[in-house]
């Protein structure tokens, strides 16, 4: 089985296809064609993707596209999406206004 | 900080149901959710559940809602709602939003029950207003009262999409087209009859292919497939819609499982990325335990019996409940889930076909094609050699032909006219040497609306026919309208001569109408001359 995590290996040039125009991340408009063209760049995970681009950072926090972008690094790579870790979970889950976040009940009993 | 004996993330039926089992032992339980309204998908679902007594079958899940909460109540259940559990911390510590603040709980054991979300595709247009989940769909029209759309295009064909399908027209839209990608449907075949006798076209090996409009929706364009699901060029169909409702699947809400460290894996059959559990739910960090979708997209019904297995669980984890009590209780849910897991539509049978049902009969392909019987169908099961059937007098006909645990139709007869039996998958059976004494509990009773009543003695050259009908207006006695065929196909004048509505009916109508008597083993449904159901019968499709 060949190794995601390869960065030597040859995964062909870039080609162009005719849906690249379509969006993949709705909260941060990425379209499929950028998505691509990333892990041709050499960003073979999700949360690589996440970082370069910022798909699945948006408000939805990858709810939506998580999946999809899963997918189409799997395709790119030739590998079974089960294969590709998904990103990181990281608190907080759901989008949190930052006054809320600054408003933190610290009693401690 | 607060410290409770367990918290459960979600209230939903598995969370609540595992709330009350650990509260019930004499645990400290609090269940935080998101939501303004505590019972998850559960109260938004307005028709009558499958299954059988013990799994609350017919039943509307709303109501099953209600009665859990009201049992988590009595137990001492503390329920916080507009509670978003925002992280997960070691030592079984958790972050929830109340308010405007952020506060810390504690706990010494935690069931995560968050329940799954709706996943998407993508296609040309995909973005624009007017394309929404299925889901989406039902939590407008049952927890807000807002129609999505008047003309509606459903994409999926499992029992999502066939149940919203038949919500939304319930709701006053009309659905134009049921479309799946898939060779055959994948819901129920009860639930594709009851919206295909509504006169909608099912398309299978067919996709979305472009979403028209530019500023919302205004159009949808299908193609049909191959077998590696491309759409092949010179197919495509138009209809006119302002709405697109997506039901492809449902993914697991695991953020906070894996937040916490649970081994995970990646199951398409779970639905995605699930924890490693045992058979109670525990995933790889003992005192942590998941249950319901969030663990493997299933249905409420075994998300509440999940539920209660993962509350007994932590309760003998911490020694609420000691662990003789714990193995013959769980011994009894693991029957109830067991029964369940049988059948056409198990969880292990995904992905298989079935030539024959169990009884040994060669099962409806019209059926997962088109979404009803044919005619060849009707004559092989009615006239099945394990039932007898009468065709005088009034009389039951059951058209429920694939295994799928349920079982409320045989409960409903008194006169022991129905037959399931033992095995809760098994078809229901009618027997002939009971007389049938026109009572309609069978009809209300039947999760699938599948069961009608015909008596072909009525008058000379007429037939009966008494069928379930869930539509505003109801219809009034003397009214004349149109009868129409198993496929929504218009067959004649229908008039109708009786209307019952009984508590014991729960909201079910039972109309009973006149037909030529030629028509009574045809005529399956009922259309007013106005058309409540919302179906203009023709559609328009540009090619
Ligand atoms: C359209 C549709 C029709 C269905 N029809 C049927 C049917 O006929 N019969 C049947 O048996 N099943 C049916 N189901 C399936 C059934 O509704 C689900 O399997 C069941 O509700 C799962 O229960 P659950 O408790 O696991 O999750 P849910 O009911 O989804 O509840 C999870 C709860 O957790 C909350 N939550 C999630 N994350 C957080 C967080 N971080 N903080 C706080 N709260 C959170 C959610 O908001 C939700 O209220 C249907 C599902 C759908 C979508
Ligand atoms: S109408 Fe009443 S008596 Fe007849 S089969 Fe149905 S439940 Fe039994
Ligand atoms: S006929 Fe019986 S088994 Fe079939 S759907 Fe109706 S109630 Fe269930």
């Amino acid at each position: 089985m060949k190794s995601i995590n390869d960065r030597s290996q040859d995964i062909g040039p870039f080609v162009s296809q005719t849906d690249d125009a379509i969006i993949i991340c709705r909260c941060e408009e990425i379209t499929k064609g950028e998505i691509r063209q990333a892990i041709h760049d050499g960003m073979f995970t999700v949360n690589e993707i996440r970082r370069y681009l910022r798909a699945g950072m948006g408000l939805c926090q990858g709810q939506t596209c998580g999946k999809l972008v899963k997918n189409l690094i799997a395709r790119e790579l030739n590998v079974i999406p089960d294969q590709l870790d998904p990103a990181t979970s990281r608190s907080p889950m759901r989008p949190v206004e930052m006054k809320v976040l600054g408003n933190e009940e610290v009693s401690h009993v | 900080m607060k410290r409770y004996d367990l918290i459960v993330v979600g209230a939903g039926p598995s969370g609540l149901s595992a709330a009350i089992e650990a509260a019930r032992c004499g645990m400290s339980v609090a269940v935080f959710d998101e939501n303004a309204k505590p019972g998850g998908q559960l109260f938004k679902q307005i028709h009558k559940f499958f299954g059988s007594k013990e799994h609350q079958a017919k039943i509307r899940g709303f109501k099953i809602g209600e009665t859990l909460l009201a049992e988590a109540d009595e137990a001492g259940v503390e329920v916080f709602l507009n509670a978003t559990v925002a992280g997960i911390y070691l030592d079984k510590e958790v972050l929830v939003q109340i308010g405007a603040a952020m506060e810390h709980f504690k706990a010494d054991t935690i069931i995560i029950a968050t329940g799954a979300a709706e996943n998407m595709i993508t296609f040309d247009g995909w973005t624009l207003p007017g394309v929404i989940g299925a889901g989406a769909a039902q939590t407008m029209m049952n927890l807000y009262g807002i129609k999505p759309g008047q003309r509606v295009l459903m994409l999926g064909s499992g029992n999502v999409g066939l149940v919203v399908s038949f919500q939304l027209m319930q709701a006053g839209c009309e659905v134009v087209a049921l479309v799946d990608a898939a060779p055959k449907v994948g819901g129920y075949g009860v639930h594709a009859a009851k919206i295909a006798r509504c006169g909608v076209p099912f398309y299978l090996s067919h996709t979305i292919t472009k979403a028209e409009g530019s500023d919302c929706v205004s159009g949808v364009e299908i193609s049909q497939v191959d077998e590696d699901f491309i759409p092949i060029p010179g197919t495509q169909k138009h209809f006119d819609v302002d709405t697109i409702c997506l039901a492809v699947g449902l993914s697991p809400m695991s953020q906070l499982l894996k937040m916490a460290g649970c081994n995970m894996v990646d199951d398409p059959r779970r639905g995605g990325q699930v924890p490693q559990v045992d058979e109670n739910g525990e995933t790889s960090i003992p005192g942590l335990f998941a249950a319901g979708d969030v663990s493997g997209i299933e249905e409420a019904s075994s998300a509440m019996i999940k539920g209660r297995m993962s509350g007994l669980a932590a309760a003998a984890y911490l020694g609420f409940l000691n662990e003789q009590d714990k193995d013959n209780r769980l011994a009894d849910l693991e029957v109830a889930l067991d029964s369940l897991h049988q059948g056409m539509f198990a969880p292990g049978s995904k992905g298989k076909t079935f030539a024959k049902t169990d009884e040994g009969i060669a099962v409806s392909q019209s059926l997962l094609k088109k979404g009803y019987l044919d005619d060849a169908d009707i004559e092989r099961f009615i006239h099945r050699p394990d039932q007898t059937i009468k065709n005088s007098g009034i009389h039951p006909v059951i058209e429920c032909t694939q295994n799928i645990p349920c079982n409320p139709c045989q409960d409903a007869c008194t006169r022991g006219c129905i037959k399931v039996g033992k095995t809760i998958t098994a078809l229901p059976r009618i027997d002939a040497a009971n007389s049938c004494t026109g009572c309609g509990m069978c009809i209300a009773s039947c999760s699938g609306q599948a069961i009608f009543l015909v008596d072909e003695d009525y008058a000379p050259g007429y037939a009966s026919i008494t069928l379930p009908y869930e539509f505003l207006p109801r219809p009034q006695k003397g009214e004349l309208g149109t009868a129409l065929s198993r496929s929504g196909q218009p067959l004649g004048h229908a008039e109708i001569i009786d209307v019952r509505n009984a508590k014991a009916f729960d909201q079910t109508t039972l109309v009973t109408i006149k037909v030529p008597v030629e028509q009574a083993m045809t005529a399956r449904f009922y259309q007013p001359k106005t058309n409540a159901a919302g179906q203009s019968g023709k559609k328009e499709i540009r090619q």
